[in-house]
């Protein structure tokens, strides 16, 4: 029997190969219903492993400290479609125990998600004067302030495990999320910074390296080195963090 | 009149972001029973397929504002169908613990008369080995029938990985079977 004819059998042999059955639509349309607008932002995510809960205790520290910090000047800013962004992060919902903390933060970037999302959808419907595009700018900013420190998060947890030759896979989703949600950024009027602007490319090309790691699912020293190297000669940790308390806080913080 | 299916793709999704439930229905109607089975193709258990399809249809909504028409809807689905299949059977695979590559995969008796039956299961076994990057290629391809360009748009590769994976899950396979095949097929 040669190559072809094998294939032939392959192919014939393999029609059966998990034959699905009827498809429960309605059960599952159901169910979608029922996790979209009844489940608790968080509560469907898979546990978070515990070896990455030290790098966690930090990152929720620093997200912790800039929300309070913005949090003494601003608790809430109000867009004109009424709108609201919590300007601090949700701190009741940050619990510093080693299976928990990460998936705070994680959370805190879903949230994040969400508020990108809402302003732009208010941005496209409103009719802009010159006091709601300040409101609106500062709200971006605020929410970018939020973006970046989630983001630097990630990256730390992700550089930690895979130095360990770790391929987690949860990373892998949390950087798919933030790359979403860099992109929405990226269409927004934060870009009007050119810093802020070539900020967002370059954690763009990071996170969508990450991701991709991530989804080949083994460990690779020459892609992780790419990665690396995007990280290092990009200096995205050092931009991440420097540029937040001059540029992204409201004056007088 | 032929409508352009990406234009009415953005008009689904404009309507979906704008709050409308029926054009939110429509869009599951539209692709579920497609992504339903790749998932069961995929994970080979109900309940398994229906918790892939579901999710995918929840991030899909959650992340519909980041759709940009750039792929068909259909495509851009299918791209998170398949990476919520892999990362769930990485889940699954870790609880269970059972990761077999192709050589430990069991041997089939060859009963009298049975020979497509054991066949098959040598076969099924061997596609369940199958690594990451081949499995779901063969799956779409050979078993689901979806063109390269459909694979390569799902999964983020060019055509010609798309081929050159397809190739090397044949050859795997004929490999676990060749044994078997050699001495029952003439």
């Amino acid at each position: 029997m040669n190559d072809d004819e094998m294939d032939e059998l392959l192919i014939q042999g393999a029609r059966d190969y998990n034959e699905p059955g009827s498809v429960p639509r309605d059960a599952m349309w159901a169910r979608i219903e029922n996790e979209r607008h009844g489940r608790a932002t968080f509560s469907a995510a898979p546990r978070q492993s515990p070896r990455a809960w030290a790098i966690g205790v930090l990152a929720a520290a620093m997200v912790l400290g800039i929300g309070i910090v913005i949090g003494r000047r601003l608790e809430r800013v109000s867009t004109p479609q009424g709108i609201l962004v919590d300007a601090a992060p949700n701190r009741a919902s940050v619990e510093v125990r080693p299976d928990s903390v990460v998936k705070a933060i994680r959370n805190e970037t879903k949230n994040t998600d969400s508020s990108v999302r809402q302003l732009n959808q208010s941005r496209t419907a409103s009719t802009r004067t010159d006091g709601s595009a300040d409101s609106q700018n500062l709200a971006y900013r605020l929410v970018m302030l939020r973006h970046l420190a989630g983001s630097e998060a990630m990256i730390t947890a992700f550089r930690s495990s895979a130095r360990r030759g770790e391929v987690d896979a949860q990373i892998g989703d949390w950087s798919r999320e933030l790359l979403g949600t860099t992109r929405m950024l990226e269409a927004s009027p934060v870009t009007q910074d050119p810093t802020m602007k070539r900020l967002l490319e370059d954690l763009d090309l990071v996170l969508a390296q990450i991701a991709q790691y991530v989804t080949n699912g083994k460990h690779d020293p020459d892609d992780l080195d790419l990665i690396e190297q995007s990280i290092d000669k990009r200096g995205v940790i050092t931009k991440l963090r420097t540029p937040l308390p001059a540029r992204m806080l409201p004056a007088g913080t | 009149m032929i409508e352009d299916p990406r234009l009415a793709d953005r008009q689904l999704v404009a309507r979906c972001l704008g709050g409308d439930r029926l054009a939110e229905r429509a869009l599951y109607d539209a692709h579920v029973d497609r992504v339903y089975r790749l998932m069961f193709r995929m994970a080979g258990e109900p309940d398994l397929a229906a918790d892939f399809t579901q999710e995918t249809f929840i991030r899909g909504f959650e992340r519909l504002s980041q759709y940009r028409g750039d792929s068909s809807l259909g495509t851009w689905l299918h791209t998170i169908a398949v990476s919520v299949a892999l990362n769930g059977l990485r889940k699954v695979k870790r609880i269970r613990g059972r990761t077999s590559p192709i050589e430990d995969s069991p041997e089939i008796a060859v009963q009298p008369g049975g020979f497509t039956a054991d066949l098959k299961a040598r076969l099924h076994a061997a596609v369940d080995a199958l690594s990451e990057k081949l499995r779901p290629v063969f799956v779409m391809h050979d078993v689901e029938g979806y063109t390269h360009e459909e694979i390569a748009g799902t999964l983020g590769i060019p055509v010609g990985t798309s081929k050159a994976r397809l190739f090397d899950a044949r050859a795997k396979l004929r490999l676990a079977l060749a044994a078997f095949a050699g001495d029952h097929i003439a």
